[in-house]
């Protein structure tokens, strides 16, 4: 799963519930406070540059019909574009088209290096360094590359993947160009992707306290019932911290239905993703203002969705096992 | 959230011999189980390589052979013509050139005996198996570099990357410094605020910072790509931050009684101590500058000369989407070089990643 | 702090321009060039400044032809002597590849940054930035050279809806149906009709099992016997497997677009009077027509098939028996690169449909662009292209001349790149059965429109089961609101 966001994965979950920084409390910190404020002024003003001015400078786009192309001076056209935005049917059909592929991609991008992680903590696999930089290095290999090799093994008609199942009596589907079946294999491509999820998922496993476990065992648990009430607790956070990231994957949805499809949005609009049609109407069409009103209506979902997700954070995700 | 490095070693054993022997009957099992998996996965890969050496004809040749292979052929009377496997009527077979192919009755030519002239063969030319031999290409790499000017699109990324990477650490050590050591106004609205722009949907923000750029001619140089990242990122700025607060502030208050300012303490006291940190973030900006792909392509559509791999390389495909097989083996230069650094410094990698959960 | 504010401050007043629009044509581009070395995919020719007197007019090309390497040549070899034979202007070319010229041409305008000429571009081309070209009309007429050359109508068909005149006739690109020699000898039936009859209906194997009228239905008659399966068997037979075929009978090459294949069984012009979308039935005829041929009698070649099997260029690949294109795949058809001589075709007449034949004709000119800073040296120069250096380029470019004075040598110069002896004459003829109205008439949303239009023929080459009239009524409704949208 393309669970990456563009900077790649680090390993602290990053909620605001976490106990955040203590203030040194000697006096000499605090006097120093101020200074401190000199050495964060980089992110300060990258904020500003950015985040915020870009971001207000959006939202005022969004009022006009600012055209990058042509020579008409741009026009204040009030909620016109906002307007649009609920009657577009291609406003509709991206956003389904989203919604398709994430309830797919979802579960998958967690599930799968969860899995995999499973299985390289097993205390009986071999060679399991080994395992663990083969499984991880798929996910460094530029996603162009991947995408293009992809395509070639899963095309319907040459393809490997469809010979192999032609061997064993099945004809495979036309898989990118079939409008059910290319969002299965869009999901196969971002399996590639799950080496940081990987890695994430085997440090928080392996730091479940064995104890636990014996206690578990001592009680007469299936290995099943150990990873649902002992694994799953304890590793919840890191799954919350995956699920965010790959929300905002789904989200920023881009880069495989671009280079597969050169943003057409084949086969039929089926992967004519949100994120693929702001770039049709900002890099294509030219229509600034509206691009701008797709864009933070984006945002406007992405914050409530996030928000929701982190609500949701207090029933199910346990942080008493952090110190 | 705490992630140490790996136990499993140091758990208690269970008693000896029939825990022994189940781990050594369900070792291979489970290793070839994972080993399956891990195949499967890597398939891919595979087909890559197997591709990025075929001939062009071979590649679009419905059912054609896995292997790189190519059919054979000889010349007669200026054509060359393809070899096939003929069954004749009298039970024996032969490799023939195919001379003139038809519906019922097809003409070949005997390679070894062409002066016998055209043979006339009944049957349905296209259910016979050409002679092929194996015949990997190559020159497809030769090709693809050339075509790609890969030199240049390698130039460009190590430009783009080692560049970016060099602000974003120095600006996110900075960063993370105050945050760490310092209490500064604002503090937790900061954090707050560093966690939301890692949520935030990027396009948000691309509409105007495009704009911007196109109107004071940047678009289509790097400086779009290079110049954001001098200001801290957020992802940075977390991770050095949690390394910060490992670091016991007695060494700096050690520092400071020296005589020495809050910036002499950071580069000669802190930063020592945190080589391993600073080499994870390091290798995780340099592996995402790298890979990205959005940016680069929007500011350097249009200036293929500039471009980085990613970019270069899906140029590549739409301008070559004809020949599959150099698409794959520009493919495999695009992914040869972050491959086998890895494979060298996985070690270094990996633990970079466990490290990040570190916090004491 | 000052300086960070004063940063802050200015980059704010950036944006608030940004936002407030206006052209800021006053604007210098700075970019970056960091290394020495420059591709060959873009090169910008700087032909210094030591003449300091001179005009410079940048020349764009790349929306249309021009960038293959012989085409370069010959470009670069008309500037040179263009520079030579005067010495008040600079011609000073700018190449660019054709999948990032629309791109790279935008953001020139966009930064204020403008060509003084674009070309050779098509009216599809052009259409996109409709409205941004200069009037030529008063510069013709004031520096009194003649348009006598052209045929009136090719000049007319230069003029904008809105009286203005944005080029002159350069080159066309007429239509016709290229074959496959070898698969038409295998399959043992005769080959299409080598000329027109009167009215342009012409009749197919005169003579043989196989005479008829030579219409679509005669096409997809013969192009199921030349669809042949992985086993040999043909598309007229009942076991024939559509899941495996390895040869096809009929496509439209480069040239599949809805409007542009809809085209070629009845011109058309899908704004209505009223302003709203009505694709004319001709149109929708022909996609149902496709739509069968790719899912039902299996001729014609799937996406899938495309990407797979025929490898991007089906006609080159030897697999396709027939396809319906225009002069300008000449080009394409000889890869010298991988050994591709190309000699296995030859060119017959367009197929009718109830009793019309329509050959889509491309017209390529060069267009001036309004921002131009000299617009009289800009008209000069082009007028050079369009005339002096005409036969030059157009043989580079493949097309045929829109001056009837330069077709016998244009001739010669195809017959030297296809040396088996190509039936031009058939190609020639078929302008006279151009489209009218062209199927590149500019209309409101011209991108927007053919965006719309490449979601449905996505669907249509990747979906068998495809309500098409469905899917065109939604189409349809779509594209009133682009035209309504955008209507001035």
């Amino acid at each position: 799963m393309a669970v990456t966001t563009e900077e790649g994965v680090t390993g602290k979950p990053v909620t605001p519930f976490t106990p955040d920084y203590k203030p040194p409390t000697s006096s000499l910190a605090r006097r120093r406070g101020r200074a401190g404020l000199w050495f964060v002024m980089p992110w300060i003003v990258g904020f500003f540059l950015w985040y915020a001015i870009p971001m207000i400078a959006s939202l005022w786009f969004s009022f006009t019909d600012f055209n990058l192309v042509n020579n008409q001076p741009t026009q204040f056209i009030g909620l016109d574009n906002w307007q649009k935005l609920f009657s577009d049917p291609m406003v509709r059909q991206s956003t389904l088209v989203t919604l398709k592929f994430g309830l797919i991609a979802l579960p998958v991008a967690i599930i799968f290096p969860m899995a995999l992680a499973y299985l390289l903590v097993n205390k009986s696999l071999r060679a399991r360094e080994t395992f663990r930089a083969l499984f991880f290095m798929p996910s460094i290999i530029p996603f162009v590359a991947a995408v293009l090799i992809f395509g070639g093994i899963m095309n319907g008609q040459i393809g490997w993947v469809n010979r192999m199942l032609a061997v064993i009596g099945i004809t495979g589907p036309n898989w990118f160009q079939d409008q059910t079946w290319v969002y299965p294999s869009l999901v196969f491509i971002g399996l590639w992707g799950v080496g940081n999820a990987m890695i994430i998922f085997i440090a928080s496993m392996n730091s479940v306290p064995s104890s636990l476990y014996d206690a578990a065992r001592i009680d007469g648990a299936s290995e099943w019932r150990m990873f649902r009430h002992v694994t799953l607790p304890v590793i919840s956070p890191i799954i919350f911290y995956n699920l965010i990231i790959a929300l905002i994957g789904i989200f920023n949805y881009f880069l495989v239905p671009f280079v597969l499809n050169n943003g057409s949005g084949d086969p039929g609009g089926a992967t004519l993703f949100y994120a693929l049609y702001f770039f049709r109407v900002g890099f294509r069409l030219f229509d600034m203002g509206y691009a701008a009103t797709l864009a933070w209506a984006l945002f406007v979902v992405a914050v409530g969705i996030t928000g929701l997700l982190f609500w949701s954070a207090k029933y199910w995700v346990h942080y008493e096992f952090e110190r | 959230m705490t992630a140490t490095l790996e136990r499993e070693d140091t758990k208690p054993q269970a008693p000896p011999v029939t825990a022994a022997h189940r781990k050594r009957k369900g070792g291979w099992l489970v290793t070839g189980f994972t080993g399956l998996i891990l195949f499967v996965f890597l398939l891919p890969l595979g087909y890559m390589l197997v591709t990025s050496v075929k001939s062009e004809q071979m590649i679009n040749r419905v059912g054609g052979p896995i292997l790189p292979n190519s059919p054979a052929s000889f010349e007669f009377e200026g054509k060359q013509l393809d070899i096939y496997t003929v069954p004749m009527p009298d039970g024996s077979e032969l490799e023939l050139g195919l001379l003139q192919p038809g519906r019922q009755v097809s003409t070949f030519v005997d390679p070894s005996n062409p002066e016998a002239g055209a043979i006339e063969w009944e049957g349905n030319w296209r259910l016979l198996s050409p002679a092929d031999e194996l015949d990997p290409q190559w020159q497809n790499y030769t090709r693809a570099w050339d075509l790609m000017d890969f030199p240049i699109l390698l130039r460009n990324t190590l430009a783009i990357a080692g560049i970016g990477t060099i602000g974003a650490v120095v600006s996110s050590i900075l960063v993370a410094y105050g945050l760490a050591r310092f209490r500064v106004p604002f503090g937790r609205s900061i954090m707050v605020i560093l966690v939301a722009t890692i949520v935030l949907p990027r396009f948000v923000t691309l509409v105007p910072t495009y704009a911007v750029f196109a109107r004071i001619g940047w678009v289509g140089t790097w400086l779009p790509l290079i110049v954001p990242h001098f200001f801290a990122n957020a992802f940075n700025v977390f991770l050095l931050r949690q390394y910060f607060l490992t670091i016991p502030k007695e060494l700096d208050e050690a520092a400071t009684i020296d005589g020495a300012g809050p910036m002499r303490t950071l580069v000669s006291v802190i930063l020592p101590q945190m080589k391993a940190a600073l080499v994870a973030v390091s290798l995780f900006h340099f592996y995402f500058a790298w890979n990205d792909f959005f940016e680069p392509m929007i500011y350097l559509t249009t200036r293929p000369d500039l471009q980085p791999i990613s970019v270069g390389l899906r140029a590549f495909n739409t301008l070559y989407d004809s020949q599959p097989n150099l698409i794959q083996s520009g493919s495999m230069l695009a992914l040869i070089i972050p491959v086998v650094v890895f494979l060298f410094a996985q070690r270094v990698f990996l633990q970079g990643i466990d490290l990040s959960g570190v916090q004491k | 702090m000052t300086r960070w504010k004063s940063l802050v401050l200015f980059v704010a007043l950036m944006m608030v321009v940004a936002a407030c629009g206006g052209d800021s044509t006053t604007e210098t581009t700075t970019t970056e060039d960091p290394g020495t070395d420059e591709t060959t995919t873009t090169t910008t020719d700087d032909g210094g400044s030591s003449d300091g007197e001179r005009v410079q007019i940048r020349w764009f090309i790349g929306i249309g032809a021009g960038g293959q390497p012989e085409q370069r040549a010959a470009q670069e070899a008309v500037r040179d002597a263009f520079n030579e034979s005067q010495d008040e202007i600079e011609l000073v070319l700018e190449i660019v590849d054709n999948d990032v010229a629309y791109d790279t041409l935008a953001t020139q305008i966009a930064s204020g940054n403008a060509p003084d000429i674009i070309g050779p571009v098509g009216r599809d081309g052009s259409n996109s930035f409709a409205g941004l070209y200069l009037d030529i009309e008063p510069l013709i007429n004031a520096s009194g050279v003649s348009t006598d050359q052209w045929a009136g109508a090719a000049v007319e068909n230069q003029r904008e809806s809105d009286g203005t005149l944005v080029g002159l006739p350069f080159a066309s690109f007429p239509s016709a149906l290229f074959y496959n020699k070898d698969l038409f000898d295998e399959a043992g039936l005769p080959y299409p009709p080598a000329e027109y009859g009167p009215d342009g209906v012409s009749v197919y194997g005169e003579g043989t099992e196989y005479e008829g009228t030579w219409d679509f239905d005669k096409v997809a008659e013969i192009a199921q016997i030349l669809a042949v399966d992985a086993n040999g068997v043909d598309g007229t037979d009942p076991a024939f497997d559509s899941e495996n075929t390895t040869q096809w009978g009929f496509i439209w090459q480069w040239t599949d677009r809805l409007f542009q294949q809809g085209s070629f069984w009845g011109a058309g012009y899908p704004v209505a009077d009223d302003g709203t979308a009505d694709i004319p039935q001709e149109w929708e005829d022909e996609w149902h027509w496709y739509q069968d041929a790719v899912w039902d009698t299996g001729f014609a070649p799937s996406q899938t098939e495309i990407d797979g099997a025929l490898g991007g260029n089906a006609f080159q690949s030897g697999n396709v028996a027939m396809a319906g294109t225009h002069l300008w795949y000449t080009c394409c058809i000889r890869d010298d690169e991988n050994g591709i001589v190309g000699d296995f075709w030859d060119i017959g007449a367009m197929p009718s449909n109830n009793g019309t034949v329509t050959t889509n004709m491309h017209a390529d000119t060069f267009r001036i662009l309004a921002t131009t800073e000299h617009p009289q040296e800009a008209f000069d120069t082009m007028y050079y292209l369009l005339t002096d250096a005409a036969l030059e380029l157009l043989t580079a470019y493949g097309a045929a001349p829109a001056d009837p004075n330069l077709t016998d040598a244009f001739l010669a110069s195809l017959d030297e790149r296809y040396p088996q002896g190509v039936n031009w004459d058939v190609i020639l003829d078929s302008a006279a059965y151009a489209d009218s109205p062209s199927h590149e008439t500019a209309l409101p949303g011209w991108d927007a429109y053919k965006l719309t239009l490449d979601d449905l023929q996505s669907s249509l080459l990747s979906d068998p089961n495809l309500d098409l009239d469905a899917a065109i009524a939604t189409a349809e409704s779509n594209l009133t609101t682009i035209f309504q949208e955008n209507a001035e």
